[in-house]
């Protein structure tokens, strides 16, 4: 059963709650996408190793690299706490190569349903190889079936490979089957605005719309680099409560649909996170109603 | 450090006559931009420039050239590598001071630079 409560989950990745927020919603799919080098792979383990310190467990399904090759890069960026979690069960990871999956979607969604630990609520699939897996007609039914059994079993990090010769493949992938839409870019000019995390999709939940320098640190991982005014644009702002109370004030004698009208700016209110004055749309709000009477 | 890059499009944007200063990577992708409030001619440059700025790039690479000036309407639009991979768009407006505006837009670029590399 989907959890209401609007609960989050954090990513782990540093710097990028804030631009979230709060980070990840419950029971949601969670998308990482890019080319090759950009970090993908440093997100998975590092969102999957804080989930862990937080009390959780995690099963990491890979489809490219096997548990021997994940210990020595996580050994080698300064996460050696990965060995004991192995060994305490907090951490699964199962390599498996796409290719040998015949039913791809019931196949998958059956494997995360017989290995996961018990009290695992946390999935990570790195890298969930789109073209690899599923056939043109398929491939919405397909991946939807997967994200239906992984939202059943709570928050999924999945990692999704750009290809390097174009987007052409990548445009046709059904990503607004997920949730949250994560986007890594490298240009390589070795610049601070070459790599760039980008949010594209946050499905129910406001987020920064800017572009994002981060870096990768050895010991941290990824580190989003998000300037001081680049925070304070996803944060609420309270310096327009006043005219939001009076947008609410002439809601009042309007019955039923006054209410919900009230109601619904209350919630703008609370998630106004912009610096222009928001009267334009409360006036545009109020005068759009008052033709419904 | 980025917020000596975002403080120098608010004080390049705070001349008069400046309608908007934006920055962009050289794909054409926005990094960050000061405009004021919503102006349909500005979206207007906007989405022409975001199509545009890799072709502009290019013809400015081919030929040597330091910056490249458009006019668009009462708009003019002054395009100037920042660095490797950034490249500040001043918009100014018919009546503004276009030399006080290209000497700053010239003096931030540098600090761009600076800032991103």
């Amino acid at each position: 059963m989907v959890k209401m409560k609007n609960e989050r989950v954090p990513t782990g990745i540093y710097g990028l709650d804030d631009l979230m927020g709060g980070g990840f919603r419950e029971n949601t799919i969670n998308v990482i996408r890019g080319g090759t080098g950009v970090g993908k792979t440093t997100i998975a383990l590092q969102h999957s190793l804080n989930a862990i310190d937080h009390g959780e467990k995690i099963l990491f399904i890979s489809f490219e690299m096997s548990e021997k090759q994940i210990l020595r890069d996580c050994i080698d960026i300064g996460w050696d706490d990965i060995k004991n979690h192995i060994e305490k069960k907090n951490l699964k990871i199962i390599h498996i190569f796409g290719e040998d999956l015949t039913f791809p979607s019931l196949d998958l969604a059956e494997m995360i349903k017989t290995s996961l630990p018990p009290n695992c609520k946390r999935v990570v699939i790195d890298p969930l190889t789109y073209p690899t897996f599923y056939s043109d007609k398929e491939n919405r039914k397909s991946l939807s079936t997967i994200f239906q059994e992984l939202r059943k079993v709570g928050t999924s990090l999945i990692v999704i490979e750009e290809p390097a010769n174009g987007t052409d493949n990548i445009s046709a992938m059904p990503l607004f089957l997920a949730d949250t839409v994560i986007h890594l870019q490298n240009l390589g000019f070795g610049e601070l605005y070459d790599r760039t995390l980008r949010i594209t999709k946050h499905r129910g939940s406001k987020h920064g719309d800017s572009l994002y320098p981060y870096s990768i640190e050895t010991g941290l991982g990824v580190v989003v680099q998000a300037s001081e005014k680049q925070i304070e644009r996803v944060m609420p702002k309270n310096k327009f409560d006043a005219l939001f109370n009076d947008a609410i004030e002439k809601t009042r004698n309007k019955g039923a649909i006054g209410e919900r009208l009230s109601k619904k700016i209350r919630v703008l209110q609370k998630n106004w996170t912009r610096d222009e004055d928001p009267s334009s749309v409360l006036r545009l709000v109020l005068r759009e109603e008052s033709k419904n009477k | 450090m980025k917020k000596g890059l975002e403080e120098t499009l608010d004080d390049l944007y705070e001349i008069e006559g400046v309608e908007a200063c934006i920055l962009y990577r050289i794909d054409g992708v926005p990094i960050t931009l000061r405009a004021h409030g919503y102006k349909e001619h500005l979206l207007e440059t906007m989405f022409w420039l975001e199509k545009q700025i890799k072709n502009v790039l290019w013809g400015m690479n081919k030929e040597g050239l330091a910056n490249t000036i458009f006019y668009f309407r009462n708009n003019r639009i002054l395009i100037s590598p920042s660095s490797k991979s950034t490249i500040l768009v001043t918009i100014t407006g018919g009546e503004a001071n276009q030399q006080l505006i290209s000497l700053e837009t010239l003096r931030a670029t540098r600090i761009i630079e600076e800032c991103v590399t």
